[in-house]
């Protein structure tokens, strides 16, 4: 039987049950209040979010009201479902582009590479999150540099990924929350009979003899490989390094929660008869990767998640989203009027399920005393969906920035559209980077600039 | 593979070895030449080769996350080796050896019986272990090292336990994970030539998908691999081996864009048990590409209007015919089907879940089959548009009303007027009469060979298809590329240019094509780094 590891154990305490209908309570059950006085900002989640934006449902009316009938953000100040309102949480940011994608011709679907990485396929820069992570270094003391998830499709595709490595290829997203528990807490689970104990040690030997062999003959692979392949042969290292902290062991500040039961979602994955159960896989995700968070497993993660076709959970929603809902939104954009307000209700709809889900990860980050401190970032590929825009992307940022966002507001940043990559300097700056640029382009006039945010 | 396709494999191949056009290696490097890369192996190929050294029943490409892919291939130099993979990999070859049974043929017999203590078996068995996870001889010093991880394992345990350290730490090795294709020097400054291990290793993996057998592995320690005629001649041996016969089906999936299948749906009020019948499209397919591959060669006419297919049982029905004997070929060219482009696999791929698509249709023809490239919409400044629903017209109507803006008319004339042949097959690949209570007009045209050509329908486009030189050539692009694991104008072209002179059974099949990359200085050079 596998139980829960002794380890030195936080204020924070011990995670219990994890499950769907696991509480919040019993999920973090000695939180923490949060901070009384900023302080740099720690964690950073990156939120892909499906079908481009009803823009008609999501612009905050006067006085920042979010929860006005159809709303999309309403989810952000609707305290009997999420704990509190998280309205003082968020910022509205209206008026970026997509633009190192409309320079390179990742645009539509695939502009989803765009929006950490602030480049399209031309670019061979890292995602924001892995640039912190690994170049920046915000992932080495931690057991695991960032976690990489997603809902429902593991598709390495451009259209489907948001983390990329440094040289341009896309990570890898861990879709099954079972395999998300084994990755972020696998390495902790030890049977506490001292048989097991004896063998767990002969394996962390073995491992560190394996880790030393593999080490050993990627220096060499290295110092001979031609100067292109060096990117691709530096992740190889660092992945090398990722487990050796995994063989070795390494403290986390809380015990590890309990397996997720994986009978609560038989399928994971789109068209393979996974959709029934994205409700419970993307709260999982979602809980696991914010105790990942205040278990000190990672710093950084990135979540893909997954739209409503084909799982029934609205009723008033078609059954294949992506065409009859994204591609019949008829709107007219910023400065028309018209269009047809019940295809924009629609999508709405659409963006208000997401946007529960962001609830979710704000009211867990809350829960263990880790808000203020989190950078989010929640963005899909497209502004219209029925015109594949990467123009005018309705953005929402939430957190503290650890102070570097002042944050319960709308910030409209004009209808000539704004490039992305400011956004990115932003988040790089609220981690102390001092660089005033990021992405790469042909056009280097996009990439430098940040935003008012304070 | 049963013996009666085995045996067409061998008699195909062995008739096959006229003709030549490609340079061969006999003299200096080719005037283009590819870039030396380090090139992580496809989850396939990693499976391929664990296989030979934990048995055939191992299945890692599952425990895996999914490969990279550059233009749909997944053999390419964009693969890399991330925490995630890693990990993953750790975990999986830690399982897979936790029971090992010695007496599988990899191990050298003194393994069943040999004690910890036992350095000569187990050096022996490191050697035989090594040379199928390195595709290569190991070195005295890698042998040393492995000794290593197998004393610190086998002390205060036993035998087995050592082996399985070894086979672990091959598993994870760079050496296991990359293929390499830099090339030695031969003479500066200039291109590079593979080095004997790099040919032998590269030669198996393109051509059967599969690491380096003996016969393979000697010939490469003799130096016999950098002539181009003995690399033909191997290459011939290893495609009637059945285990290529993985390679092909892939490659033709990854070529076309069929493997989008698995993560398509379709729309209940098209059809109702979908999944169902995309697992019987794939295997149609697959036992087609088989079937072409083993008994015609991979012929590219054959493919596109060879005038039949193999029909598994649960797709009968789909079809409108009454259920064969399996494996059987059935004439469909009656029901408007001729070949690969009338498959289901191909036709539900490219539509959406609730209604054909003649622009992605269109689009897969002129990209994949002609090499075509098309610039997005937005590359132009232009907002794509959906056309709107109209339950009163045809999906072609309704799409004809889209592209007669100006605007858009520049590509989706040539777009579209491809894709609408394909009219007569709804979203999920069935044949209809009649759309929204309206006849279905199925005429087209294309650009091909330089001849704008009416066509009635994608019968005589496939047709036309078939016998098209720019068909051809495109195929041995997409040869070149898949070798290449990524695009190369310069190369590919020069490729295609060497192959006029090549016989129409060379240049007519991909088999050919396979046979006139890796006898051809393309295959054997590198550029200097």
């Amino acid at each position: 039987m596998i139980r829960r590891k002794s380890l030195p154990i936080s204020r924070r305490a011990a995670l219990t049950a994890l499950g769907a209908g696991a509480t919040l309570a019993a999920l973090f059950p000695q939180a923490r209040p949060l901070r009384a006085a900023p302080a740099p900002a720690k964690y950073f989640i990156g939120v892909y979010m499906p079908h481009g934006m009803a823009r008609e449902f999501w612009v905050p009316k006067p006085g920042f009201q979010i929860a006005y009938e159809g709303s999309s953000l309403a989810p952000f100040d609707d305290a009997a479902t999420y704990g509190r309102s998280f309205r003082d949480q968020i910022v509205a940011l209206e008026g970026l582009d997509l633009t190192a994608g409309l320079r390179a011709s990742t645009v539509g679907h695939d502009a989803s590479r765009v929006i950490l990485t602030g480049s399209g396929t031309d670019g061979q820069n890292a995602s924001i999150d892995q640039f912190l992570a690994v170049e920046q270094g915000l992932g080495q003391a931690t057991p695991l540099s960032s976690l990489v998830l997603g809902v429902g499709s593991a598709n390495p595709a451009l259209q489907w990924c948001i983390s990329y490595a440094k040289g341009g290829t896309a990570l890898p997203k861990i879709i099954n929350p079972l395999a998300t528990f084994r990755h972020a807490f696998g390495q902790f689970l030890v049977d506490p009979d001292p048989a097991a104990v004896a063998r767990a040690q002969r394996e962390q030997r073995l491992g560190k003899s394996l880790l030393d062999y593999w080490t050993a003959d990627l220096a060499e692979l290295s110092a001979r490989a031609p100067r292109t392949e060096r990117d691709k042969l530096d992740q190889h290292a660092t992945a090398l390094r990722e487990l050796e902290k995994r063989v070795l062991g390494q403290a986390v500040t809380c015990a590890v929660p309990l397996q997720p039961d994986s009978t609560l979602f038989p399928q994971v994955s789109s068209y393979q008869g996974g959709e029934p159960y994205f409700e419970v896989i993307s709260n999982l995700q979602i809980d696991l990767m914010v105790q990942a968070l205040a278990c000190g497993v990672t710093h950084i993660s990135t979540l893909f998640l997954a739209d409503l076709s084909r799982t029934h959970f609205d009723a008033s929603l078609p059954e294949d989203v992506h065409t009859d809902v994204a591609h019949r939104y008829a709107s007219p954009g910023r400065s028309g009027s018209g269009g047809d307000p019940a295809s924009q209700l629609l999508l709405a709809r659409q963006n208000h399920y997401t946007y529960g889900k962001i609830a979710r990860i704000l009211q867990r980050l809350s829960e263990a005393g880790l808000l203020e401190q989190t950078v989010l970032v929640a963005m899909s590929d497209m502004g219209d969906p029925s015109k594949h825009s990467s123009r005018q992307v309705p953005t929402l940022l939430a957190g503290g920035w650890g102070g570097a966002l002042r944050a319960g507001r709308h910030i409209d940043l004009g209808a000539e559209g704004t490039p992305s990559n400011r956004l990115l300097v932003s988040v790089q700056q609220a981690f102390g980077v001092e660089s005033d640029s990021y992405g790469q382009s042909r056009d280097p006039s996009i990439l430098s600039g940040t935003l008012a945010l304070t | 593979m049963t013996r009666s396709q085995l045996a067409c494999w061998s008699l195909l191949a062995l008739s096959f070895g006229c003709g030549s056009a490609s340079p061969t290696s006999a003299g200096g490097a080719p005037d283009h030449s590819l870039a030396p890369v380090v090139r992580r192996l496809s989850t396939a190929e990693l499976e391929a080769t664990a296989r030979t050294l934990l048995g055939s029943g191992v299945t890692l490409a599952a425990a895996l996350p999914p490969d990279a892919r550059q233009s749909d291939y997944s053999r390419n130099v964009a693969q890399s080796v991330d925490s995630l993979l890693l990990g993953q990999l750790f975990d999986a070859t830690r399982g897979f050896t936790e029971a090992l049974d010695l007496s599988q043929a990899q191990f050298p017999s003194c393994a069943q019986t040999a004690l910890a203590a036992d350095r000569d078996c187990a050096e022996a068995t490191i050697n035989l272990l090594a040379r199928a996870a390195f595709r290569r001889s190991p070195s005295s010093l890698e042998v040393e090292q492995l000794l290593g991880l197998f004393t610190l394992a086998a002390e205060g345990a036993d035998f087995e336990s050592g082996v399985a350290l070894v086979v672990r730490g091959l598993l994870g090795s760079p050496k296991f994970l990359y293929a390499t294709t830099l090339g030695q020097r031969e003479s500066a400054p200039g291109p590079n030539r593979l080095s004997n291990d790099e040919l032998g290793s590269e030669l198996s993996l393109l051509i059967s998908g599969q690491p380096p057998d003996e016969a393979l592995l000697v010939a490469a320690s003799r130096g016999e691999l950098a002539s181009g005629s003995e690399r033909e001649q191997q290459a011939l041996r290893l495609l009637q081996q059945p285990q290529s016969r993985g390679l092909y089906r892939r490659f033709v999936q990854e070529w076309l864009g069929l493997i989008g299948l698995d993560g398509l749906a379709k729309s209940s009020q098209v059809i109702s048990g979908f999944p169902a019948l995309r697992e019987a499209m794939v295997s149609e397919t697959s036992q087609f590409v088989d079937d072409v591959f083993g008994r015609q060669a991979g012929s590219v006419a054959a493919l596109l209007a060879g005038g039949y297919s193999i029909v598994p049982g649960a797709l009968a029905g789909f079809y409108g015919i009454v259920p064969t004997t399996p494996g059987a070929r059935v004439n469909l060219s009656g029901l408007g089907r001729v070949g690969i482009l009338q498959q289901a696999s191909f036709l539900a791929t490219f539509a959406h879940e609730s209604e054909s698509a003649p622009v992605l249709r269109g689009k897969a023809v002129l990209t994949r089959l002609l090499c075509l490239d098309f610039p997005k919409p937005t590359d132009l400044g232009i907002d794509i548009v959906f056309p709107p629903a109209d339950p009163g017209a045809t999906t072609r109507e309704r799409f004809a009303r889209h592209a007669a803006d100006s605007v858009c008319r520049g590509c989706h004339a040539t777009l579209d007027s491809v894709g609408f042949m394909f009219e007569n097959f709804d979203a999920a690949g069935q044949l209809r009469t009649s759309e929204s209570g309206r006849a279905l007009d199925t005429t087209g045209s294309i650009l091909l060979d330089g001849h704008q050509l009416p066509l009635a329908d994608s019968v005589a486009l496939s047709s036309a298809l078939a016998s098209s030189e720019q068909v051809r050539k495109c195929a041995a692009r997409q040869v070149v590329r898949f070798a290449a694991g990524k695009t190369d104008d310069a190369v590919e072209q020069a490729f295609v240019d060497s192959l006029e002179a090549a016989s129409a059974e060379r240049r007519g099949t991909f088999l050919g094509l396979f046979l006139e990359f890796v006898k051809s200085d393309w295959f054997a050079w590198r550029k200097s780094p």
